[in-house]
């Protein structure tokens, strides 16, 4: 694997949550994604997914880290690393808004705005247009196209759900980060809006990070799994990623 | 919609308060600017003022006008017109270009022939502009009494409201020359070749003066430069004072109000910006998650707190104007031409708008701040 093939790589990075003595600690040591590839962060609750998907997401800043480097194109890489110890929150906002898309459990749509604008939204702070016709693209691969003037609460879960991949990716980002997007769906739904997500970033190339507790789900859809596990032994609750 | 009512509540009432203030205030103001006696400094019993304290006097940035006058018993003249009323011993007073008790349209007399005539003397007189009078004013030379009738020509009427008693305007030559008839003096400009020998201008001194302020502001310290010289005056620095003294009370009294009323809005639109912006707590996360900058957060609530301000402004604008023609309606009968009991200058009003915006963007950047202090990893957990 070259450097111009890894879109995100972290190492020997650190964060700990909480207190000394009641904290947790998450410990990465080695993560790569590779440009294009969708990988499953499983484990049990409390494991740390959700902090793993903070440093990922660049919402969290790491209390230690040998390398945090983020490669939307090649040739272009960011030390996160760097930007965290800068506290350059704004260039941080930046980078969160051009390269990086978020699926959350239930959408996290804003409910004051139609769908339309909702899937709009990362390009409008991009400044972007609707030249290139993905939102199209992708409001027909959803099968979103009559949903578009409707306000969230109108529509149901797995509408809402659709909605908010047509979000996270209408602005071509490089990562993509999915928190259980398919938690409040049904067995039968989740698996249909799973495999759009997916036929839709290997199909833009996007970088996903998919966090799931539905091992089954994960097994089946062929996803490199990265799991996050407790260590025992040591005075903190600590969890390690592996994979 | 409901910050903006609630900010015309308050402002609508502070608008018409002050419009009333200012609106009383100037009116008042007007008045005593409107009567140039209250611009005059009286100076009380017989001075000897030589040309030097005069041009003194002229050289103040406060004074507006002076001119010297003669002894007051000296100053007299009878009056008889062509139709055969007389006047009896008319106060003569000395004018001269800028005399504030003139008529805008009215030149002032010049030389020994022309006279001014207030509207009381004149009406006594049933003369009028134009028309021609005999000037008497009488002396006694050894034994011998003497009369020096002088023709002269009424050039202008000083209305009632500049002057209120009979009296005659002339030029400070013909004055003098008066004076010096009645001492017994040769008058040589006026024909009369008998008497002591004519006074030398160059030494003359004067038993009074004609002295105004430029402004109503200009009484008082010009009042006390001539108070420092050991001269007696009388000014109406009193009412004017009292103008000054209300204008302050009720800047002090609108101050207080406009305090309250004022903050306790802006402390009730930061509550509920700040309130806003922890109802939408999910919505801002998420919008921070996916990259919206601290400067449109913080932004938002004062762009929104500028446009309620606005809102608020224009209707408050429109109650008060309408509070203020029904205030100038009721007092109209009070007022005279140009006046008003409620009235706002363009200025005040820009300023107070001004104002609002400019508090309203600072409470709102309370709310501004809470939202920049959300943490975009809240976005994350939003569902």
């Amino acid at each position: 694997m070259t450097g111009a093939d890894v879109v995100l790589s972290l190492a020997g990075t650190r964060r700990q949550r909480g207190s000394e003595s009641d904290g947790f600690r998450l410990e990465v040591s080695h993560l790569a994604l590779r440009r294009g590839e969708c990988i499953a962060i499983t484990g049990p609750s409390g494991s740390g997914k959700s902090t793993l998907l903070d440093l990922l997401g660049l919402v969290l800043a790491p209390d230690r880290s040998d390398g945090f480097m983020l490669n939307p194109q090649p040739g272009a890489a960011i030390d996160v690393a760097r930007l965290w110890q800068r506290h350059d929150r704004n260039a941080l906002a930046a980078i969160r808004a051009r390269h990086i898309g978020y699926v959350l459990q239930t959408g996290g749509l804003l409910p004051f705005l139609p769908a339309i604008d909702n899937i709009r939204l990362s390009r409008d702070l991009l400044g972007l247009g609707d030249g290139d016709g993905l939102v199209e693209r992708l409001t027909g691969a959803l099968g979103i196209g009559r949903l578009l003037r409707k306000k969230p609460q109108a529509l149901s879960i797995g509408e809402r759900q659709r909605v908010a991949i047509a979000r996270a990716i209408a602005h071509r980002p490089a990562l993509l980060l999915a928190d259980e997007p398919t938690a409040a769906l049904d067995p039968g739904q989740a698996v249909g809006v799973m495999k759009l997500l997916l036929a839709l970033v290997r199909e833009l190339r996007i970088t996903a990070v998919i966090v799931s507790h539905d091992w089954d789900l994960v097994s089946a859809l062929g996803l490199r799994r990265v799991q996050a596990e407790p260590v025992t032994g040591e005075p903190l609750a600590v969890s390690r990623l592996t994979g | 919609m409901c910050l903006v009512f609630a900010l015309a509540a308050v402002l609508a009432p502070l608008l018409t308060l002050f419009g009333l203030k200012s609106g009383i205030i100037a009116t008042m103001t007007e008045r005593l600017r409107a009567d140039p006696r209250n611009l005059e400094i009286t100076l009380r019993g017989h001075q000897r003022l030589d040309p030097a304290w005069f041009a003194a006097a002229r050289s103040r940035p406060e004074t507006g006008f002076v001119l010297p006058r003669t002894r007051l018993l000296a100053a007299t003249i009878s009056l008889e017109s062509a139709n055969g009323t007389a006047l009896a011993d008319v106060d003569m007073l000395p004018t001269a270009a800028g005399d504030p008790l003139l008529p805008e349209e009215t030149a002032p007399a010049v030389g020994l022939q022309q006279i001014l005539l207030t509207a009381s003397a004149a009406s006594r007189l049933k003369a009028t502009t134009g028309d021609s009078l005999t000037g008497r004013v009488f002396r006694r030379l050894g034994d011998r009494p003497q009369t020096l009738a002088l023709p002269l020509t009424i050039t202008g009427i000083i209305p009632e409201t500049a002057f209120g008693r009979d009296a005659a305007f002339v030029s400070l030559e013909l004055l003098t020359a008066t004076e010096d008839y009645r001492d017994g003096a040769a008058v040589p400009a006026l024909g009369i070749v008998d008497g002591l020998p004519p006074t030398d201008p160059a030494v003359r001194t004067f038993a009074n003066a004609r002295l105004y302020a430029r402004r109503l502001e200009d009484v008082a310290p010009l009042a006390a430069w001539v108070r420092d010289q050991g001269l007696e005056v009388a000014t109406r620095a009193k009412e004017i004072e009292t103008v000054r003294a209300l204008n302050r009370v009720l800047s002090f009294v609108f101050l207080v109000l406009a305090s309250i009323g004022v903050g306790g809005y802006l402390f009730s639109l930061a509550a509920s910006l700040w309130a806003n912006v922890d109802r939408k707590r999910r919505e801002i996360a998420l919008l921070r998650l996916v990259g919206l900058g601290t400067g449109p957060v913080i932004g938002f609530p004062v762009v929104q707190a500028v446009l309620v301000a606005l809102a608020g402004i224009s209707l408050s604008t429109l109650l008060y104007l309408g509070v203020a023609a029904a205030f100038n309606a009721a007092f109209v009968t009070q007022l005279g031409r140009d006046e008003f009991v409620c009235r706002l200058s363009f200025r005040d009003g820009a300023a107070a708008a001004a104002l609002t915006v400019l508090f309203a963007a600072a409470a709102a950047m309370v709310g501004g701040y809470r939202a920049a202090k959300i943490d975009p990893a809240e976005g994350l957990r939003a569902s």
